[in-house]
């Protein structure tokens, strides 16, 4: 196991490097001076040199990319133009917000799709699994920002018992200073009117980000399971008198899920792309609004920033995941996949 | 003696679409208490649902459709869902035919047979500690001749060899001392050699329990040796019924005389004994020998290669029937991979005709010399194509302009009707469809057939008429073939010269009635001592060994 993680753990360490290498060409090769679009157009031509000098743009490409990688091992994304702070500075302020609208979604997702999977499969041809099986291919098809401008309409014209933008209400002061997760921080300073209120604000977004996971989740669970009911060692359980319910919840359940798990570290790209959308939709100030407005001001400090830290996330996310599977899978952990 | 379990009339149907197709038609069987009776059909004979009807596993479409089944006392197609339930693992037990399968693989050995275990005394209101189910466990598990049971608890499936598990399986079986043991096909997905062991062990343990056995299987051999009475089925119907020697002595059905002649004899007059067909060397192995490289670790030194095969020398006349016999693991499979060309050897050579094999690549009409028949038909044809579609793919190659006659003339060659050109592989019994195979190997006018394990899928009487194909066929084409099986029998009734593989070394080779009247390596002669035969007669002139000696060349080391 160990080993084995380890090979991960490097194969995804390549992957980060190879991610900064192309966002830093491509940021070389975008049309438009990042210096006179900062200055703006009334800058002078000696201003925008002067600028371009500060930023280090006047140096030959391959010194830039090697100072750009040693600040990025430090943590430091250099300055932003945008918001003139430093760019790691500004991602840690956005990064928790972010945090805590996906780590709702996963927990939606792995709540809502996976017992719904199940369920359709044990009630395989029924109304229930129809059903479902509709309500995910919606899922799956709609895209995003569309499903979050529907509930933010829905829940505008149904009175606004939930809150369609922001992280809180403006007439709560609070600052999350422990985990800078509003929720949990709130929870734990005792302040449970702060809580309630963040948890509010954060179940539209959290709904309009899970909707493609939840149907696509769904799906992938419902086949699993059908799947292994047919495998023999069901058979073999169930005539020796096993209870439905342990066979289905523990033997079936460890088995199908690896496909569903493997499927949502996938999706977490698809994810991290949905959550530019919508945020923007929801004035959520995460990375992702963040990044939206670093990309239209070409301030591309902030854009490799949040593009690195976007994909750590998703190595992250998958690395995790595949040591899940690997603890339910021991032919994996034994390398006879 | 009393009946432990006696069926009446019994009917089951399986209802799709609303449509019920009847796969058991009145079926009556009566099992007494302590006595060893066998089901035997081939496939879709139901003795399959039957056992699961016993059992009460029916799939949810099936239906009874009428009859009864009455176990000690009480009929128990009336009980209710509970009290049947009840009887399950603890009365009423099996032991599963896939020994991989039949285990969770994501769970270790030891959960799965405790929940087993727990469940089974729940049901019977007797809930017991961990710690004693623990105690009972190792108990069987010794009793089915595990060494080390401590092991065994500890290991997923997959850690343990095929045998082992089928061990297991049967201790599961055993758990709780069924008054009705039922097997389905045991040892049937094992090497002869462990099949053996496991059928010896289950004789031995129905013997020393007193336990009563219903044994379904397909194979009349393992019926001889592990029965007192048999049930022949055939299309949900019984055919006939008696002791076992009445049965195979004096059959009474045609359907069963028929089975009973389309098993090949290993030893007597009903030997067909094939002869060379000419003297002319036409494949030569000269020491080759394939080595895989294993799986490497960043952090550990580089393991030694796999020697799959080691220094194998043989030579295949022209129109010569060639096995190669041998169990799983053996190199047969390499070797007939190596002879196609598709995996070049590690050292020595492989000629086909005077020439190097490995200018197979380059020269497609050296190619087309050599063809390959795949053991399962129904994963060697495309589901979406017809059989005229799959031929026309090799007869492009060949450059026959005339498509539609050609395919005519190797459906004629396979001896199926023409019209069968436009049907899809699922319009086919596994039969046809292996003919289909043949015929498409065919196209390309090849002077070689390899053929891997053809018949091994199919049914015992549907093999028979697949050997006479290709007899006829090496007769008229002027064909010379590799046959690649673990089956004995089988060979011994249709190869003229015969190798025996083991450890990826031959063994021993030699025209084929040699090799069976005196074989001189001490693998073969465990190796032939462990197929299960028919007749008394058979089983004198097996090669006499006893178990110690067998197990003791199975366990000696090479070098």
């Amino acid at each position: 196991m160990g080993s084995y993680l380890l090979r991960r753990a490097a194969g995804f360490a390549f992957v980060l490097f190879g991610l900064a290498v192309v966002i830093f060409v491509i940021a070389r090769i975008v049309p438009g001076d990042p210096a006179r679009i900062a200055l703006g157009p009334l800058a002078t031509s000696e201003q925008v040199v002067q600028l371009r000098t500060e930023m280090g743009l006047d140096r030959p490409a391959l010194v830039q990319f090697g100072t750009y990688i040693a600040g990025v091992a430090h943590g430091e994304f250099g300055k932003s133009l945008l918001t003139n702070r430093l760019v790691s500075r500004d991602l840690a302020e956005a990064l928790p917000a972010t945090l805590e609208l996906v780590l709702l979604t996963l927990l939606l997702i792995a709540t809502v799709a996976m017992p719904l999977g199940m369920l359709a499969a044990r009630r395989h041809n029924s109304a229930v699994d129809n059903i479902s099986r509709l309500v995910s291919l919606l899922g799956v098809v709609t895209p995003g920002f569309v499903v979050a401008i529907l509930l933010q309409l829905l829940a505008a014209e149904t009175g606004r018992f939930l809150p369609i933008t922001g992280r809180l209400s403006p007439d709560l002061p609070f600052t999350a200073d422990l985990t800078h997760l509003l929720v949990i921080d709130a929870l734990l300073r005792g302040r449970f009117d702060v809580a309630w209120d963040a948890l509010l604000h954060l179940i539209l977004p959290a709904l309009a980000l899970s909707a493609a996971g939840i149907g696509q989740i769904m799906r992938i669970t419902r086949s699993a399971m059908l799947d292994i009911a047919r495998r023999e060692h069901v058979d073999t359980l169930r005539s020796f008198g096993v209870p439905g319910h342990v066979i289905a919840l523990k033997y079936m359940l460890r088995l199908a899920s690896v496909a569903p798990l493997t499927i949502l570290g996938l999706e977490f790209a698809s994810l991290i792309g949905n959550a530019f959308v919508v945020e923007l939709v929801f004035s959520w100030p995460g990375i992702a609004s963040y990044g939206v407005r670093a990309i239209l001001s070409k301030d591309f400090n902030a854009v490799m920033g949040v593009v690195l830290v976007s994909g750590l996330f998703f190595v992250v996310a998958n690395l995790l995941i595949d040591m899940l599977i690997g603890l339910l899978d021991p032919r994996l952990r034994r390398g006879r996949a | 003696m009393t009946a432990l379990l006696e069926i009446d009339g019994l009917s089951v149907g399986f209802t799709r679409d609303g449509d019920t197709t009847q796969v058991v038609r009145d079926l009556s069987m009566r099992v007494a208490q302590g006595a060893r009776v066998a089901v035997i059909g081939e496939s879709g004979s139901g003795k399959t649902v039957t056992m699961k009807t016993i059992l009460g596993t029916l799939p949810p479409n099936g239906r009874v459709l009428g009859g009864a089944i009455r176990f000690a006392g009480q009929d128990l197609l009336t009980l209710s869902a509970r009290d049947r339930n009840r009887l399950k693992g603890t009365d009423i037990s099996i032991i599963h035919q896939d020994p991989l399968a039949a285990f969770n693989p994501v769970f270790r050995i030891g959960t799965q047979l405790d929940d087993v275990l727990r469940f089974a005394d729940a049901r019977l209101d007797a809930p017991t500690s961990a710690a004693d189910r623990h105690e009972r466990i190792t108990k069987i598990l010794r009793q089915v001749q595990l060494q080390d049971p401590a092991r065994v608890l500890r290991s997923y499936p997959f850690e343990l060899s095929g045998g082992m598990r089928q061990r297991v399986l049967i201790g599961m079986a055993l758990l709780h001392r069924p008054k009705l043991l039922i097997a389905d096909e045991p040892g049937t997905a094992l090497d002869v050699t462990t099949q053996d062991e496991i059928l010896r062990l289950l004789d031995d343990l129905v013997a020393a329990e007193n336990l009563t056995l219903l044994l379904v299987t397909h194979n009349l051999a393992v019926v001889r040796q592990n029965a007192d009475y048999v049930y022949v089925m055939q299309h949900g119907r019984l055919m006939e019924h008696g002791t076992v020697r009445q049965v195979f002595d004096a059959p009474q059905s045609d359907y069963t005389r028929q089975l009973i002649a389309a098993i090949p004899p290993l030893y007597g007059a009903g030997v067909t004994a094939q002869v060379a067909r000419g003297d002319t060397p036409l494949i030569k192995l000269a020491d080759a020998a394939k080595h895989f490289a294993a799986p490497r670790s960043w952090f550990a030194k580089a393991p030694p290669p796999v020697m799959a095969v080691r220094d194998v020398s043989l030579v295949i006349n022209r129109g010569d029937c060639f096995g190669i016999a041998g169990e799983s693991g053996s190199g047969k499979t390499t070797v007939a991979r190596m002879i196609m060309g598709l995996l070049p050897a590690t050292a020595g050579s492989v000629e086909i005709g005077g020439r190097d094999i490995s200018a197979l690549r380059r020269d497609p009409a050296f190619r087309r010399r050599i063809q390959m028949v795949y053991q399962n038909p129904a994963s060697s044809l495309n589901p979406k194509r017809t059989v005229a579609q799959m031929l026309a793919v090799p007869l492009a190659f060949a450059g026959d302009a005339d498509h539609a006659k050609r395919i005519a003339e190797l459906l004629a060659q396979v001896e199926l009707p023409s019209d069968y050109a436009s049907r899809y592989p699922h319009e086919l019994s596994g039969g046809q469809k292996q003919r289909v195979a043949i015929a498409r190997a065919l196209a390309v006018r090849p002077e070689i057939l390899v053929l891997d394990e053809p018949t091994s899928a199919l049914d015992v009487s549907v093999q028979k008429t697949i050997v006479d194909l290709l007899l006829g066929l090496r007769e008229r084409l002027d064909l010379t073939y590799v046959f690649i099986s673990h089956d004995l029998s089988l060979m011994r009734n249709f190869c003229n010269r015969i190798a025996v593989m083991w450890r990826g070394m031959l063994a021993e080779q030699g025209p084929t009635d040699a090799v069976f009247d005196r074989p001189t390596h001490p693998y073969t002669r465990a190796l032939i001592a462990a197929v299960p035969v028919l007749t008394a007669e058979e089983a004198a002139r097996k090669p006499q060994i006893t178990l110690a000696e067998r197990r003791a060349v199975l366990a000696s080391t090479i070098e």
